[in-house]
């Protein structure tokens, strides 16, 4: 210590180095990325608290599913009383509070803690960053509503329901939920990432989700009801589940009000993947904007 | 003229215990609060605030609990380590909503003093969300003191303030003192509280570590007998070298190789310690306190 | 009741970009009503949107996020200290506080119940759609306001409990209407229109309203009582 008396300085080698093998590539950073935020969607790998929520949405929606199937065991029924993809538009309450409450999870934290300038200083862009979290929306949402239909497909055939009749409904449903999900999960992570605050984040999500439909299905009601055309066809695009119901009804996978025929359908499609690239270009500008401050 | 009083305090929460048996008089003048993060400072700041119940033991001010007792803060003026999230309003606006709570007889005239006491008058008129850290360290001081309260209670007061600020800081606090208020500070910073405190309190993971006049608690953190254990290249040579010290008071050489050694005077131990290897052409492979007391621990705050 | 806890809150309310949120999409569905009125001819549409959007919707919205500007973010981030560290009642502050959220959601939330339904037709109808938003506003946003004292996640249980259990099962199972807010205030407006459902019994209906108005007032001052200021966790 006192000998130290000629004023000199050093930095030690205490033996530090920097890490030369082999790293892992930006593919694979992408998925570890993606798996974690699909984790934390459900409240995986978080606190207990944080699990309550997705789960108890989760039991809630696929508890009717397994009364269905009950009650089609028991009656001998040979067809279900409701389709598959009316089973998930019946949801859209418990799908919608889902995406709208997960969403902040994945899209706000990073932004209002700033941890978002760490993952940007691995190789890893902010866009792809945005792209990923919403993947992971995307697919909780998907896996979400894909399980209780799940379990009526499942339970359907178990109970002795024809595989070649159902087979087809399930998979078009399927489909269907793809486009669903994205279009929730850009919607809400769109809101998510703009509204910081959780709590605002979810209300506005709700507002778009299951405020909008109503009126949607109100005026669709009115034109329906007037007979006014086309009114109702353009008031569909205006929610995610309006566009999923109505291309449910035209590809004949049931549910919804009023059919769409003409170019329709194709009208609802390119509305749908054109929102989702829409909010997807949204969101990797939003993350490259506060990432790079 | 108040006194804070805390009896056989504990504070845990779940399996974790915060604050383990502390029992503390605060008095008027400076006291330091002082030790590690984490060391249970803000618990025992949110308990002498009334903001947090004691598991078990009492918080009192002249005898009175504090814990659920409102009429305490008409003595309290807390200054919380929080930031200010009411960064829509002016400075001299937060501060008047203060003396507007206390429900002060001329409020607008103890904003106006208050704000003169911190020298924040000419920016109390900027909203809180433009201030500097130690603008917005001094405005949260003036809203704690506007009622003229007896006791100050502040949490790391210091922190993320700039040295010019940090004087000025001390000064004010310094004075609040010397017109006979109760100022209490916490800090994990041992130059701080030195510069500020005569009367420190010291807490390291809970306990209440050492309590008194600075200059007496230092010399004893200092001064006591440690143990430490020593393997070098040759350990009988060395522990012959070491008993000649007279910071040394025993060495015992252990059967399977090393030597444990016990040294009365810390400082000149270590400035002997590497001299005498030298000069013996001995090498030292390790040297470890080998109690892991409260007290070494406490070293460490102190040494380090 | 404490006046500078009041200017605070109504501070907090409106000086913040959210308050826009708040005042938005009341407007919208007021004006998305005159649409519906206008282009349908037929009122049944425009009640329509006052009965399912405006009423259950759009008023325990603008509740949730009254009652939770007010007390919400300040207890998430802990400096409700300088409101507490000083000799003011505790439940005069949650009285403060649920008062302008209170006002607050009559306003813009009643409010716009009550100008949809003028512009659908002004009568009967509509004032019995406004007594129920009296009612159902001032019970929301004491339970909201109690929410936010006890949860940080008071925003996504006050919407499971608006969403799922008032709308979703409310509309499958009739008994839910003893224990849902909406029922209650519906239930008062059947008084003014028996164009409103009959779902509960009148005396429950008001006096279960006042019991949670008064109870969720009250908890919140509680809960402020002994508000415990912890480290971040």
């Amino acid at each position: 210590m006192s000998q130290m008396s000629d004023r000199t300085g050093v930095i030690h080698d205490l033996g530090y180095r920097g890490y030369a093998g082999q790293r892992e590539s930006t593919a694979a950073l992408v998925r570890h990325l993606f798996l974690t935020g699909l984790r934390h969607a459900y409240g995986l790998g978080r606190s207990g608290r944080s699990k309550v929520l997705p789960f108890l949405l989760l039991g809630f929606s696929v508890l009717p599913a397994v009364i269905v199937v009950g009650v089609v065991t028991f009656i001998d029924a040979d067809s279900l009383p409701l389709s598959y993809a009316a089973y998930t538009s019946q949801l859209q309450m418990l799908t919608s509070l889902f995406a709208a409450a997960q969403a902040p999870v994945l899209f706000s934290r990073d932004l209002r803690h700033r941890s978002i300038v760490l993952y940007l200083a691995r190789p890893l862009s902010a866009a792809l960053f945005a792209l990923t979290r919403w993947a992971s929306l995307a697919v909780a949402i998907l896996a979400f509503a894909l399980l209780p239909i799940l379990v009526l497909y499942v339970g359907g055939l178990l109970a002795g329901l024809d595989v070649s009749e159902q087979t087809p409904d399930f998979l078009k449903a399927v489909v269907l939920q793809v486009l669903l999900a994205s279009l929730l999960a850009t919607i809400t992570g769109v809101l998510a990432s703009v509204a910081l605050r959780r709590g605002f984040a979810v209300v506005a999500s709700i507002v778009v989700l299951i405020v909008a439909v109503g009126v949607v299905l109100i005026v669709q009601g009115v034109a329906d009801f007037e007979g006014i055309a086309h009114v109702g066809e353009v008031a569909g695009l205006f929610s995610p589940w309006t566009i999923h119901n109505g291309l449910a009804e035209s590809w004949d996978a049931g549910s919804a009000i009023g059919d769409l025929d003409g170019a329709w359908p194709a009208v609802y499609v390119v509305t749908a993947l054109g929102l989702v690239a829409a909010g997807l270009a949204l969101l990797a500008a939003r993350f490259t904007k506060v990432g790079a401050r | 003229m108040s006194t804070l009083v805390l009896e056989n305090v504990s504070r845990w929460f779940g399996n974790v215990v915060a604050v383990n048996d502390v029992t503390m008089t605060v008095g008027p003048g400076v006291t330091g609060l002082l030790g590690p993060n984490g060391a249970g400072k803000t618990t025992l700041m949110a308990m002498m605030s009334g903001f947090l119940p004691p598991s078990s033991g009492t918080v009192a001010i002249d005898g009175t609990p504090v814990w659920r007792r409102t009429d305490a803060y008409r003595q309290i003026g807390l200054v919380p380590e929080r930031e200010l999230s009411f960064g829509y309003l002016t400075g001299r606006a937060f501060v008047r909503a203060n003396a507007d709570l206390h429900r002060l007889p001329d409020a607008a005239q103890a904003t106006e003093a208050i704000l003169g006491v911190v020298d924040m008058v000419e920016p109390a008129q900027r909203r809180i969300d433009t201030y500097s850290k130690g603008m917005r360290q001094r405005i949260k001081i003036a809203a704690a003191l506007v009622h003229d309260p007896a006791i100050l209670l502040l949490d790391e007061p210091f922190n993320g303030v700039d040295p010019r600020q940090r004087m000025h800081l001390m000064d004010l606090l310094r004075r609040l003192a010397d017109e006979g208020r109760t100022v209490l500070f916490s800090s994990h910073i041992l130059e701080e509280v030195e510069r500020l405190a005569r009367h420190v309190e010291v807490v390291v993971s809970g306990r209440h570590a050492a309590s008194g006049d600075f200059g007496a608690i230092r010399r004893l953190m200092t001064d006591r007998p440690t143990r430490y254990s020593i393997t070098s290249s040759d350990d009988r040579a060395l522990a012959a070298a070491l008993i000649a010290q007279t910071s040394v008071q025993a060495v015992q050489l252990r059967p399977r190789g090393g030597l444990d050694v016990q040294v009365s005077d810390l400082g000149s131990f270590a400035t002997a310690l590497p001299r005498l290897t030298r000069t013996q052409d001995l090498t030292l492979f390790e040297l470890s306190p080998s109690d892991e007391s409260l007290e070494s621990v406490f070293s460490y705050l102190v040494a380090r | 009741m404490n006046g500078t806890i009041a200017k605070l809150a109504l501070a907090a309310l409106l000086g913040r970009r959210r308050f826009w949120l708040l005042v938005a999409f009341p407007v919208i569905m007021i004006g998305l009503t005159a649409l519906v009125a206008v282009m349908a001819g037929d009122d049944e549409f425009g009640w329509q949107m006052v009965g399912l959007l405006g009423y259950p919707l759009v008023l325990p919205l603008v509740a949730i996020l009254a009652a939770s500007s007010v007390l919400g973010p300040e207890v998430d981030d802990g400096s409700i200290v300088y409101l507490l560290s000083k000799p003011v009642n505790r439940h005069a502050v949650a009285i403060s506080k649920w008062v302008v959220a209170w006002v607050a959601t009559l306003v813009v939330g009643a409010g716009s119940v009550l100008a949809a339904g003028l512009v659908v037709e002004p009568g009967e109808q509509a004032a019995a759609w406004l007594v129920a938003s009296l009612v159902a506003g001032t019970t929301y946003s004491a339970l909201f306001l109690a929410l936010s004292a006890v949860t940080r996640h008071a925003v996504v249980i006050g919407l499971v409990f608006v969403l799922i259990w008032e709308n979703l099962l409310g509309s499958i199972f009739s008994g839910v209407a003893w224990l849902s807010i909406n029922d209650w205030g519906v239930r008062v407006g059947h008084e003014v229109s028996a164009a409103l459902d009959d779902p509960a019994n009148l005396a429950w209906a008001l006096l279960a309203s006042l019991v949670v108005t008064a109870g969720g007032v009250f908890f919140a001052g509680d809960r402020l009582r002994s508000f415990a200021l912890t480290g971040d966790e």
